[in-house]
């Protein structure tokens, strides 16, 4: 019987520019996503090597419920040694990315090896295997335009992963870029410098043409279609998912700002004055006004019901950026002491465009101007910093390889980031739990590896957050393996038995409801065995040392969940 | 006694075309976060409400003081 319903591994070598199509390792067979990649990165590439040189090799993997536009669980996952924090990453994308590649039948994609000449390479795959084309007259050009001239020179039905002048530049904060459903290139594998190892490989960007592809098949299609059903069903049925149709991410900034948790003037007070004009409710009364191309609600992915995305518009109702979320809201708006939703979305289009993780960059920002680089509040002067970026000066590319660099060159100690990783708009000494996930988590600070804020816990008080932590981690770590939207949780978390079913019906398994939980285990479990090959230590599971001392405002909160309780996040392995 | 509520995303009011998410309300000594709840009909269960005092989550049941701080926010658990 074969397990995965003749999936394979795709294989490209870009110092031999070849393409080998290989069976799927037994080792293998019932890992998907995050946990997949983390396999083939511990099974191959060697922990200790250097990211941006030829050993590091780049892994695009779908989650295992990939390919049946199943409401937001089309996601893709890219991982690999990250130059960012020398550990393991997996970033997680929506977009067309993952449904192109399980039309064609990959499991996973595997980037190896590295061109011995300075030249830029479109990789182009379909089902007559791969083609390599030069790219030269691409180089230098923004995701935007590069996308533009792939549709041109592709056709419009494939789906594209690029990079911009940031990954060719292998900045640090470099991500890789995917289309949307209306083929937008901002679905973004944002974080750890992922962009900066395809750039390190000479891929301008990859191709992916399913023409003639199809759906991968599924065993038992009634008892899929059945789980799908109750799927559908507790997800919509679920409350949060008109807040997030109709707000998007963003009504999180009153959220967190309620706390005392959102991050303001770098990370120096958890309470910004001016919340109001960068919230959720704000945006969407000014995108429902402004209205053209302005939309509140937006999929990202085909098939997708919640709908959580937006197309934001200024006041001529032209578009501005799209999408506009709240990690990006807070850390270029009110990390940097911006309260006007236009700067901040007119910096978020020319981070997308340069290629660049906003979270990071925003982060870096922040550093910039604790150190005087730029007066807090100056969006103006945020705007020429982004340009500099562009121009590749060297404060450009001290900006773009991130905020723990940006600290050190600048001489700043108050530099939030965990593993050289820019933390994300959730104060850690104010929202503890997910302070215990950026500490620990093997892909440093990372909102998306176990946000507890929803958790109906006292935030404030240390107790009981490694515990929660440790659970929303492992679970996060399962749907990231699913190929799974953290909104899909919602749905998943009312119908737990439906993840079982959808598996076994679509792979003939017969897994148990405790599945999720094994594959986020299995996913935390290697990524941190590779990290202890790479050298990490408990002492990098800490948070920077400001925040153990520093009260913040208005709750003058420090950080002080027990280091031995940091240490028990992971007490089954 | 007065206190400033906020009210998140779904939570907001329409008042003469437009929304509102941020009052003072006077409340009589004693009152409890509860009381406003039922005073501004909320008809979300307070599982599916997040509900926050000065900062900290609180429970329906807690008491008031002058001055205080309150946010209603429409969330629950799960998800991440």
């Amino acid at each position: 019987m074969d397990p995965i319903g003749g999936m394979k591994i795709w294989r490209v070598n870009l110092s031999r520019q070849s393409l080998d199509i290989e069976d799927v390792p037994e080792t293998w067979q019932y890992l998907g996503g995050r946990s997949l990649l983390a396999r083939v990165l511990l099974d191959e590439v060697p922990p200790t090597c250097e990211p941006l040189g030829p050993l590091n090799k780049l892994v695009f993997a779908p989650g295992l419920l990939v390919g049946h536009m199943l409401s937001s669980c089309d996601r893709i996952s890219v991982g690999a040694k990250s130059p960012l924090t020398g550990g393991i990453k997996e970033s997680n994308a929506g977009g067309s990315t993952g449904l192109h590649m399980t039309n064609m039948g990959m499991r996973a994609l595997i980037l190896e090896g590295q061109p011995t000449q300075p030249e830029w390479w479109v990789v182009h795959l379909s089902l007559q295997g791969a083609r390599f084309d030069p790219a030269d007259d691409l180089a230098g050009l923004g995701v935007y335009e590069t996308a533009r001239v792939l549709l041109e020179r592709y056709g419009k039905k494939v789906a594209i992963a690029l990079i911009g002048p940031g990954g060719e530049m292998r900045l640090a904060s470099a991500g890789i870029q995917n289309l949307d459903k209306d083929r937008v290139p901002a679905r973004i594998n944002a974080r750890g410098g992922m962009g900066a190892v395809l750039g390190s490989k000479g891929v301008k960007a990859i191709i992916f043409d399913d023409a003639s592809g199809k759906k991968p098949p599924i065993t038992h299609p009634d008892a899929f279609k059945q789980a799908q059903k109750a799927y559908n069903q507790a997800l919509m049925g679920h409350p949060q998912i008109a807040i997030y149709r109709d707000y998007g991410t963003a009504g999180n900034a009153r959220m967190c700002d309620g706390f005392g948790g959102l991050p303001t003037r770098n990370f120096s007070s958890g309470h910004f004055e001016q919340v109001e004009q960068i919230s959720g409710e704000y945006m969407r009364e000014i995108l429902l006004a402004r209205g053209g191309e302005s939309e509140p609600t937006h999929a990202c992915m085909l098939g997708c019901t919640i709908r959580c995305s937006n197309i934001f518009g200024g006041e001529d109702g032209k578009a501005i950026v799209s999408p506009l979320e709240y990690e990006t809201i807070g850390l270029m708006g009110s990390n940097l002491e911006i309260a006007s939703l236009d700067t901040i979305a007119r910096m978020n289009w020319q981070v997308n465009d340069l290629g660049l993780d906003s979270i990071e960059v925003g982060a870096a920002l922040g550093v910039a101007a604790e150190a005087g680089l730029f007066a807090f509040g100056d969006g103006e002067r945020a705007l020429e910093l982004l340009d500099e970026i562009r121009r590749g000066t060297p404060l450009g590319r001290l900006l773009g390889s991130g905020a723990g660099m940006t600290g050190k060159v600048l001489g700043v100690t108050r530099v939030p980031v965990v593993k050289n990783q820019a933390m994300s708009a959730y104060e850690p000494r104010a929202i503890k739990g997910t302070g215990v996930t950026y500490a620990t988590s093997p892909q440093g600070a990372d909102h998306t590896a176990g946000l507890t804020i929803r958790a109906k816990v006292d935030h404030l008080d240390p107790i009981g957050q490694a515990s929660l932590s440790r659970t929303v981690q492992i679970n996060v770590a399962g749907y990231d393996s699913l190929g799974a939207c953290t909104f899909a949780g919602f749905g998943f978390a009312a119908a737990p038995e439906s993840i079982r079913d959808l598996l076994n019906a679509r792979y003939d398994w017969q897994v148990g409801t405790d599945i999720l939980q094994v594959l986020g285990r299995e996913a935390l479990r290697l990524e941190r065995e590779f990290n202890r090959q790479a050298g990490f230590t408990a002492a990098d599971d800490r948070l920077p040392e400001f925040m153990i001392h520093e009260p913040l405002p208005p709750h003058d909160a420090v950080f002080d969940v027990p280091d031995e309780d940091l240490d028990e996040v992971f007490n089954w392995l | 006694m007065v206190v400033e509520v906020h009210l998140h995303t779904t939570l907001q009011r329409v008042e003469m075309g437009r929304d509102r998410r941020r009052l003072l309300m006077e409340l009589p000594p004693g009152s409890t976060l509860g009381d406003v709840l039922s005073q501004l009909e909320i008809k979300l269960e307070p599982e599916h409400l997040l509900l926050v005092i000065n900062g900290r989550s609180a429970e329906p049941e807690q008491p008031l003081s002058d001055g205080d701080i309150i946010h209603l926010i429409p969330a629950i658990s799960g998800g991440s």
